[in-house]
């Protein structure tokens, strides 16, 4: 029996030890397979144990390569096993639910309210739905540079010579010198060593942060940021400390509490950095920025800041917080404005040192991978910071015009100013008990705030006043602000015409609110 | 240094080779030669006319456009052969090149008696990847090694390294890339340019200082070949119906429109320009948005959320990604356009449901984009509408690449493959490609966009669109669809969503693809003739279609590898090495005249396979095309480019059947 099947298996083994042999005839053949040889069997023979392991090595190595590139989790303790006629059933049974949920009633009465403009937008414009000439408290015509005439020449002149289009990204020919010379213009006008430009306002910031802020690193932010920044932060994967909205108070505290942290874990140093806004979209706040420089210095932090309400429309001649506080802008790290709001043109910038912008040229997502703003837009850019150093007298009204409008919203019954006296922006909630801002747990009832606020806004509009509710994305946000109503101050109507904009809202807030009661 | 080639500007061109003369057999080096050399040529036809072409031709606008400019490529100023009297151009040649030839023309639209060629990846012979891999092997070995030292020995380091308490900005390890691998081909890369990028652009010089680390402009400035601008249809021009357009809406709108969508910064011209967009696609509505890349950003979180699921092709665009990322959604990848890796991930994630919970997905998202910016690769539309009957996921097409590009009526992917486009969901693209403009837009059914228009992040917190950028889209988009007069009332909501039951398309009304009522124009807009009509655009498409086709089948013929379908106006040339990349560029730019060509490598692509990328436009005549084949054939010579396999033909072969190579190619 055992005769039998050793010899059954006999050609079985001659021919495994003939190919054996081939093979280590072939292998010996192989130039420099010798010396492999050689330390392997020297290897084995001093540590048998390290042969295994480097085998378990190879084998790893063979199945890591072969593995597919797309990540399946079959192998996980989650995976069930299903037949294929069992995945067709599962397959036909599954109904997937409608891909947005549809509007609700509210949602659709505000997207209906929304008011749509015939003809240019400016400072009286015509409502394309009534036809109506409305004088305009909402859009962003902070010094009155919509419809500028110098700034269309310049804009057609441009069109002229380089067409609309950049027809591709700032890497791939799409650097217009026009680009080049604005983003010059930018980092003169406000002193820093460079700038760099991006295509759109709102992009801007939430690209800047991932660009700098990694895994690992330190964030402390304003808990009130605007939603471009929270994305930002989001994308960044940083970790984040969240201080009390414009508390310097609470900022330091953080910024010990972290320090802190570090010493007792003896962390390596990290990047960090302060986040936070010059005058805040959300209720126009302004930040102390000597303070917060001084704070970031002592404990070296570096700050992000965004200027995109203040830039155009703070200081002198509109260089923003810095101007107005007179700090070298040096002194911020990255400094972000928004050109679609200061500038009346569209996109935005980040200024600060020539290390930090030559950084996002490669690693700015929405700069590196989105085509460059249009040619003419770029000089309309440049045309508005001329404008803006040769008229200092532009702001000096538009401050006028907001003492005016506040003035008479500060007499006004059942409504709460927020913000910094010379905020361009001037927001506006419903007086109640509870007065500020955030509010966590909600002690109001958003939508029905929402849907009074709205009533004013339509009130006025139909009286000849154009404004708007600060529109938020509910759900999305990281914190829920209390429902506000928005001013835009601008700089392009008289003081008389402003005082009297600001009294037809003020009638309309008694008025509505009179009829709630 | 890798590359053997200094790259200190200019760049000595009889160092490799000769450099060409100009082919062009009368000399032109002023207007005058050129004026006399059109008398000329219409003096035998034509003796009694008085008037010379050039009164009705807009090639008389170059006094600006053009000769301000140093003379020295006339090549790409004025045409080989002037033009007669008869044949009225109204473009301007160095932006939009002549071509009458009617041969040189072709229909793009996919052929349903073949199947749909799977994107074949063609790999180099053996010792190109040896060498690709010891390229890099070395560039590390000799980076690390100058880091180790540097930090020792000099003061380059200090921006990276920990310094008065403050951590680098950025880690040695993280720029390493930027510093050792990047730096090299610093000057081949984001070469500044001026005017308008057409068929042909203007480069502004640069040249290396400071031990090669800094580039600075010389200030002068040349004008070169264009094969690299991603404007498909010709529509970047300063001069034409669409620049007049923008003109008269800068004089009417201003700059911009100040303010976001939702808060006062909407305009009459959004709203008809998005049903314009609507129309233009066959969907029942669409929504804009001020930045292409922002469109995917910002709306795709308000498509998605915590039990949704997004599977997204492997090679999507960073924008698409960075949504998805932004919603929270889940996300699976499979393999570039491989449709068995779709299925067998579909089946497994329907099956399985929700990691942990195994409960069922809520929704399900497939992202792909219509033609991929870095392969040339169409999406399989066909296989994956199949699929989706099948498996009921939701559709998204990101067309940011093809709209225009491609299909008979220039309306993208579902018009090349005759798919109605409402059999797919969700219909994204870009205005900067195609249309000339900037921008970006989704289009789908009423209820899902005005839920966008609410719910995704632009339109409460981005810039609305700019009004000259509005115009400059409209208008091309209507010369495209060609304008008819209609008696239909221009609707009148003012609602910034459109309530339009006169404007939707209704599909038993309203043929697809539709033409662009009269009414749903500005009224100020006056589009010429030609514009109006269709036939400008219909030249357009079909000369695009040609030239993609031809360059694609030229450069297969001479031997080189490339990616991408046939009729992709997309053409990437494998280069593998990454040497080669500079190396490429600067021959390509010292060719007569110059050519300037995108190179890609990681993190684009994979680093194994570093390309330069072409992108065809219906700017280009066949002898620009002849041009870059004869450059690409010399270049490709010395440089040990033509890997690729079948059939070979020589330069002038490729060159004279044209027309045949690019037909042929359908058999």
């Amino acid at each position: 029996m055992e005769n039998s099947a050793s010899a059954a298996l006999e050609p079985l083994l001659s021919f495994l030890t003939f190919s054996l042999s081939t093979l280590e005839s072939g292998f010996y053949k192989l130039p420099g397979s010798a010396v492999v040889a050689r330390y392997v069997k020297s290897s084995h023979q001093n540590d048998p144990g390290r042969t295994i392991l480097e085998l378990i090595l190879i084998i790893f190595a063979i199945r890591t390569l072969l593995q597919s590139r797309t990540r399946a989790d079959r192998s996980g303790k989650h995976f069930i096993k299903f037949s294929e006629k069992e995945i067709d059933e599962l397959v036909d049974e599954w109904t997937p639910e409608p891909l947005v949920q549809p509007l609700t009633e509210w949602e659709q009465k505000d997207l209906s309210s929304v008011p749509v403009i015939a003809g240019p937008n400016g400072p009286k414009p015509k409502l394309f739905s009534t036809g109506k000439t409305v004088t305009n408290l909402a859009s962003f015509n902070f010094a009155g540079l919509a419809g500028n005439e110098q700034v269309k020449d310049r804009a057609v002149d441009t069109l002229r010579k380089y067409g609309l289009g950049s027809c591709g990204p700032p890497g791939f020919y799409g650097t217009i010198d026009v680009h080049i010379d604005f983003e010059r213009d930018i980092a003169e006008f406000l002193g820093t060593e460079a700038a760099i430009l991006y295509s759109q306002g709102f992009s801007t910031i939430s690209s800047v942060i991932p660009a700098f802020c990694k895994r690992g690193d330190i964030i402390v932010a304003d808990r009130s940021v605007n939603f471009a920044i929270q994305k930002g932060i989001q994308i960044s994967r940083s970790t984040v400390r969240w201080y009390d909205h414009n508390d310097l108070k609470s900022l330091e505290d953080t910024l010990i509490s972290v320090e802190k942290e570090r010493k007792k874990r003896k962390g390596p140093l990290t990047r960090r950095f302060i986040i936070t806004e010059g005058i805040f979209e959300r209720d126009g706040e302004m930040v102390d920025l000597p303070k917060l420089i001084e704070l970031k210095l002592k404990y070296k932090y570096r700050i992000i800041l965004d200027e995109s309400i203040s830039f155009g429309t703070m200081g002198r001649t509109g260089r923003g917080l810095t101007e107005l506080y007179n700090v070298p802008a040096s002194q911020i790290d990255m400094l972000v404005g928004s050109v679609a709001n200061g500038l009346c043109s569209a996109g935005g910038f980040c200024a600060g040192s020539a290390i930090v912008v030559d950084h996002q040229r490669i690693n700015g997502t929405s700069f590196v991978f989105s085509a460059s703003m249009p040619a003419l837009l770029a000089t309309s850019g440049s045309e508005a910071i001329t404008y803006l150093r040769n008229n200092p007298s532009v702001l000096l009204t538009l401050q006028d015009n907001i003492r005016a409008v506040r003035a008479v919203l500060e007499k006004t019954e059942g409504i709460t100013l927020l913000g910094h006296r010379a905020s361009p922006i001037i927001h506006f909630c419903l007086r109640t008990q509870q007065q500020s801002l955030s509010v966590t747990p909600a002690t109001y009832d958003y939508e029905a705030e929402e849907r009074i606020l709205q009533d004013i806004v339509d009130d006025a509009i139909a009286n000849g006043v154009l404004i708007t509710r600060a529109k938020h994305l509910r759900g999305q946000e990281m914190i829920e602000s209390r429902p506000t109503i928005r001013i835009a101050v601008t700089a392009a109507l008289t003081k008389k015409e402003v005082e009297k904009a600001a009294g037809v809202v003020k009638t309309s807030v008694t008025r509505i609110l009179s009829k709630r009661r | 240094m890798l590359s053997p080639i200094p790259s200190n500007q200019p760049f000595p061109s009889s160092f490799v080779f000769k450099k060409k003369e100009p082919l062009q057999s009368p000399t032109m080096t002023t207007t005058t030669s050129y004026l006399h050399s059109v008398h000329h040529a219409d003096t035998p036809s034509v003796a009694s006319s008085p008037a010379l072409s050039l009164s009705s031709s807009v090639t008389a606008y170059s006094e600006d456009a053009i000769l301000n400019e140093d003379d020295e490529n006339n090549s790409l100023a004025y045409p080989r052969t002037p033009p007669t009297s008869e044949q009225v151009f109204t473009t301007v040649h160095a932006e939009f090149g002549h071509c009458t030839n009617e041969a040189y023309r072709c229909i793009s639209k996919h052929d349903y008696t073949r199947p749909v060629p799977e994107h074949i990846i063609e790999g180099p012979p053996y010792y190109i990847l040896l060498a690709t891999y010891m390229s890099y092997v070395v560039l590390y070995f000799f980076g690390y090694t100058r880091d180790f030292f540097g930090v020792i020995f000099t003061s380059h380091f200090t921006h990276l390294l920990p310094h008065n308490g403050y951590a680098p900005l950025k880690s040695r390890f993280d720029s390493f890339y930027s510093r050792r691998l990047r730096l090299r081909i610093h000057d081949c890369v984001s070469q500044p340019v001026a005017g308008v990028p057409g068929r042909s652009i203007i480069v502004l010089d640069r040249r290396f200082i400071d031990n090669d680390h800094t580039l600075i402009h010389t200030g002068g400035k040349t004008r070169s070949l264009n094969i690299s601008s991603y404007n498909y249809l010709g529509f970047a021009q300063a001069r034409g119906g669409c620049a007049d357009a923008v003109e008269e809406s800068i004089r009417r709108y201003g700059i911009s429109t100040c303010g976001t969508r939702l808060e006062g910064g909407s305009s009459e011209l959004h709203v008809t320009t998005e049903s314009l967009i609507a129309r233009f696609l066959g969907m029942e509505d669409a929504l804009i948005s001020s930045m292409g890349f922002a469109t995917n950003s910002t709306f795709i979180p308000a498509l998605v959320r915590k039990g949704s699921l997004v599977i997204s092709d492997e090679l999507n665009h960073n924008s698409i990604r960075l949504g998805v990322r932004h919603s929270g959604a889940e996300v699976r990848m499979f393999m570039h356009n491989d449709m068995s890796s779709l299925e067998s991930l579909l089946r497994e994630v329907i099956s399985q449901g929700q990691p942990k919970t195994h409960r069922p997905w809520k929704t399900i998202l497939l992202i792909v984009e219509g033609l991929y910016s870095m392969e040339g690769t169409l999406v399989n539309l066909p296989r994956i509408v199949e699929l989706k009957q099948k498996y009921k996921f939701y559709l998204y097409v990101d067309e940011a690449h093809s709209i225009g590009a491609l299909g008979p009526h220039g309306r993208g992917v579902t018009d090349y493959f005759n798919i109605h486009p409402r059999s797919i969901d969700l219909l994204m693209g870009t205005f900067t490609k195609s249309f000339g403009a900037a921008g970006g837009y989704i289009a789908g059914s009423k209820t899902i966009i005005d839920a966008l228009r609410l719910r995704g992040h632009s339109g409460p917190y981005a810039e609305a669109m700019a009004p000259p950028v509005l115009a400059q889209i409209v208008a091309s988009m209507a010369s495209i669809m060609g304008v008819a007069p209609t008696s239909q009332q221009i609707n009148s909501t003012p609602s910034i969503s459109q309530d339009n039951s006169s404007i939707m398309l209704k599909e038993s009304a309203v043929g697809f693809p539709a033409t662009a009522p009269a009414n749903m124009l500005p009224t100020w807009m006056n589009l010429p003739p030609a514009f109006a009509d269709g036939s400008e655009a219909r030249m357009r498409i079909s000369r695009l279609a040609f030239n993609s086709r031809y360059l694609h089948a030229g450069l297969k013929k001479l031997g080189f590898i490339t990616y991408g379908h046939p009729f992709s106006p997309i053409v990437p040339l494998l280069l593998f090495n990454p040497g080669k990349m500079c190396t490429f560029v600067r021959l390509m730019r010292a060719w007569s005249p110059p050519i300037v060509v995108v190179i890609a490598s990681y993190p684009a692509t994979s680093s194994m396979t570093s390309r330069a990328r072409f992108c065809t436009s219906a700017a280009h005549t066949k002898e620009d095309i002849d041009t870059v084949l004869r450059a690409c054939d010399e270049v490709g010579g010395i440089m040990d480019l033509k890997h690729g396999s079948g059939e070979r033909w020589g330069i002038d072969e490729v060159c004279e059947r044209a027309v045949e190579l690019v037909h042929s190619h359908f058999s």
